[in-house]
């Protein structure tokens, strides 16, 4: 083995172990969530057991205070986060790629409005920007929250979508393209998607983690999905007033919020490693 | 974290307090003390007539302003500012003499004309005092001399005394009172803080007994853990009301902490509009209730404290009776009520839910219970400014949850415009005609009745009753326990460091 090979190796290695350990992470959850569909250790309203348990063979992380199976509550939990991520993304890449590419073709006026724009909306915090869409529909529900994250988060996409195309538009291909008679659309699917897909899915792969992130914490003032959709954020919100005699009620669900957050950045870290050229050539 | 570091954190947490507890010192009362009171309940401004919220009667009544008669915290009504007053034969008209050298902590005198303003201040068009409605009946108010008040009625009021026990006096002469103020009692403001503090000092000019402390400073929280840990960490010395029983586990057979349970007015209440269907309908009503198992219930919220009611009224006040056994748990017959009533595959309703504990979770359970009986309930989770536009003012929902603090408070079902919309001529008449009564025993008999109709008509579904628990540091002693009305007197708190 030569010394280059050696020192080359690690950063061999490095891509794929981050890479693997967010799809094992990503997938527990995505099993589970798919898991919950088709079983579930109890009824989520069914009060099965005692005040606050602790584990037991019955309750495998115990019980709330109505007496509920946390794991139950836990497994739906991961359904909603997966939805309220994928749900957010979608509607944030449709509305943030279509404005991006707007703003990239439009004339200097309107890309200069619209750029300022974009940059006024991701002055505010995402929190606070679903916070004003839940609060302005009338009421909180599983497709508000989705809803509301995507608008917050295609701002994101939107001013990433359009830095990138015009990195891309002013390359000879595409003069060549446009000189050779080529639509717009035809630009746009065969030149200009493809080229900027690669950072653009990274990027959709941390806003996921925003959203659910995001879902939990609206959850958690009340602006979530109402129950009985158990959400993360509210068994916390829940959880709070018996922190000191029942903290697995609040541990667990902070747990699993984590380790998808955790998972989904680390999956976006190794795809990036993986997609992105310049970084696999070092 | 694991059950033996959180022990660790726990036991570590107390040897920090212990240690600077003077409880550990066994010494003796200091008649300075400061004593240090731990509440959630901040007041907005220093007015009880300007929306101050219930802090301002936690951190005033009796301690700043005083009135002419006080409810004590065994719920009585004694006068206080009134030296002897007497109600003429057809009791429409009342003759108050003052006591004698009573100053306001501006130094003025008390007199005739200070009580007549305070009580024109509660009554007036701008005041915001939930009392106004029950002083409505006063006509008119004389001052033949300084030391005597003449109330004339349009009405008979059987509960005057106990209403003007929530009148403030204060000074004509004071100004601004949203921010300072002029009292009787026996502390005057020393400073306040907003958002953190308001310090109470002993006032040496008092015309009663002095206080058994120098100085009282009310420390605000807006979250209950937080409170918790300030009395685990000796930053306060009392906390006044106690929001969950696990809360209290951090303090129960501790011998550096007092924890006492005393009676509570405060109700979880799931209030129908009675006016809307299938609401309108008692049947509908009374199969809810039996569809309830409360004790379940109280035990999931509260575990061992707390105390089922069987309607509005707890065991505090005169009127109560054990009204538990009328509708008692049992789905069966929920079932065949609401098929009577006819509604065989049940119904579908939205309940509007305050986004603050426990309500989230006793609408969880009561979906689940009604589940079985085939009602549907959809939650919908509001904030308390919302509760009080959209279901207080507007009276826009089906059903809700809140919980109801006052004492005496049955009078609420006497007035069909209330937001609940219960609308029983004969509980209107009793209500009243308990008013109007010539003796306490009349109004008693009175109220019972009425009490045992709202129940028979399953008005709202009254679930459980707060428990009312106080938690000191052990070298503190002789605060009041019940907090009638959020009243908190501070003047017989003993400290000993």
């Amino acid at each position: 083995m030569t010394p280059a090979a050696i020192t080359a190796a690690p950063d061999h290695c490095r891509p794929s172990l981050i890479l693997w350990a967010g799809i094992v992470l990503v997938g527990l959850h995505v099993l589970v969530g798919l898991l919950s569909l088709v079983w579930l250790p109890y009824d989520p309203t069914a009060m099965a057991g005692g005040r606050l348990e602790g584990p037991s063979l019955l309750h495998w992380i115990g019980t709330d205070r109505l007496g509920r199976d946390l794991l139950t509550h836990l497994m739906i939990g991961s359904r909603i986060a997966l939805i309220v991520g994928l749900g957010a993304v979608a509607i944030g890449a449709a509305l943030g790629v279509t404005l991006g590419l707007l703003a990239a073709f439009a004339s200097k006026w309107l890309d200069d409005a619209l750029a300022a724009t974009l940059d006024i909306l991701i002055a505010f915090p995402t929190l606070l920007i679903a916070m004003l869409v839940v609060a302005a529909s009338d009421t909180a529900n599983l497709w508000s929250a989705i809803i509301a994250l995507g608008i917050a988060l295609s701002a994101i996409v939107a001013r990433l979508t359009r830095i990138l195309a015009k990195r891309v538009l002013v390359m000879d291909y595409i003069t060549a393209a446009r000189t050779s008679g080529s639509s717009w659309p035809k630009i746009v699917a065969i030149h200009i998607l493809p080229n900027i897909w690669p950072t653009l899915s990274v990027n959709f792969a941390l806003q996921f983690g925003l959203a659910v992130i995001a879902e939990a914490s609206l959850s958690y003032l009340g602006l979530g999905a109402p129950p009985p959709n158990a959400s993360w954020g509210r068994i916390l919100q829940e959880a709070q007033g018996t922190v000191y005699t029942a903290p697995l009620g609040a541990i667990a669900p902070g747990l699993a919020l984590v380790s998808l957050a955790i998972g989904v950045n680390l999956l976006a870290d190794g795809l990036r490693d993986t997609i992105d050229p310049t970084r696999r050539a070092r | 974290m694991s059950p033996q570091l959180r022990r660790n954190l726990l036991v570590a947490a107390l040897l920090v307090g212990s240690a600077l507890s003077p409880a550990a010192f066994a010494q003796e009362v200091n008649p300075d003390a400061s004593i240090r009171i731990g509440s959630l309940y901040e007041p907005q401004n220093l007015d009880n007539t300007a929306g101050a919220g219930q802090g301002i009667n936690e951190a005033f009544n009796g301690n700043v302003y005083e009135a002419l008669f006080q409810l004590t915290d065994a719920g009585s009504v004694e006068p206080k500012l009134v030296d002897s007053y007497e109600a003429s034969e057809d009791g429409l008209t009342y003759t108050f003499k003052l006591k004698d050298g009573v100053t306001f902590h501006s130094g003025e005198p008390l007199t005739a004309a200070d009580v007549k303003y305070s009580i024109e201040r509660v009554t007036a068009e701008a005041s915001q005092s939930s009392r106004k409605r029950s002083l409505s009946t006063i006509t008119g108010i004389e001052t033949p001399d300084d030391q005597t008040v003449v109330i004339t009625l349009s009405a008979r009021s059987i509960s005057l005394p106990y209403n003007l026990s929530y009148v403030w006096i204060v000074n004509d002469a004071a100004t601004d009172i949203t921010a300072t103020e002029d009292g009787t009692g026996p502390y005057s403001l020393a400073e306040w803080r907003r958002g953190s503090a308001l310090a109470l000092e002993r006032f040496d000019g008092y015309w009663g007994e002095a206080p058994s402390n120098g100085e009282v400073v009310y420390t605000y929280f807006t979250d209950a853990t937080a409170l918790n840990n300030a009395l685990l960490t000796n930053a306060v010395d009392i906390i006044t009301s106690v929001q969950s029983p696990d809360s209290l586990a951090q303090f129960a057979g501790n011998s550096s902490f007092t924890v006492t349970e005393g009676a509570s007015t405060t109700k979880e209440l799931l209030a129908y509009n009675d006016r809307v269907a299938p609401f309108d309908n008692v049947l509908v009503r009374k199969a809810l209730a039996r569809a309830t198992d409360k004790a379940r219930l109280l035990n999931s919220i509260w575990g061992d404290y707390g105390t089922l009611i069987g309607s509005f009224v707890p065991p505090t006040d005169p009127w109560y009776v054990d009204l538990t056994g009328v509708d008692a748990y049992d789905v069966e017959s929920a079932k065949a009520l609401l098929a009577e009533a006819g509604y065989p595959d049940g119904f579908e309703f939205t309940l509007d839910t305050p986004d603050y504990d426990p309500h989230p979770i006793v609408a969880q359970f009561l979906q689940t219970e009604y589940a079985k009986i085939g009602v549907t309930v959809n939650i919908n989770i509001i904030t308390a400014n919302e509760w009080y536009t959209k279901i207080y003012q507007e009276k826009n929902f089906e059903a809700t949850l809140q919980e109801h603090v006052n004492h005496r408070d049955i009078v609420f079902y006497g007035n069909p415009d209330f937001y609940w919309g219960y609308n029983n001529p004969e509980v209107v008449q009793l209500v009243a005609d308990a008013e109007a009564a010539s003796s306490e025993d009349e109004q008693t008999e009175k109220l019972r009745q009425a009490n045992e109709i709202i129940a028979e008509d399953a008005a709202s579904n009254w679930l459980y009753l707060y428990p009312q628990i106080v938690v000191s540091a052990a070298n503190v002693t002789g605060y009041p326990v019940n907090g009638l009305n959020s009243q908190f007197f501070a003047y017989d708190i003993e400290k000993s460091e």
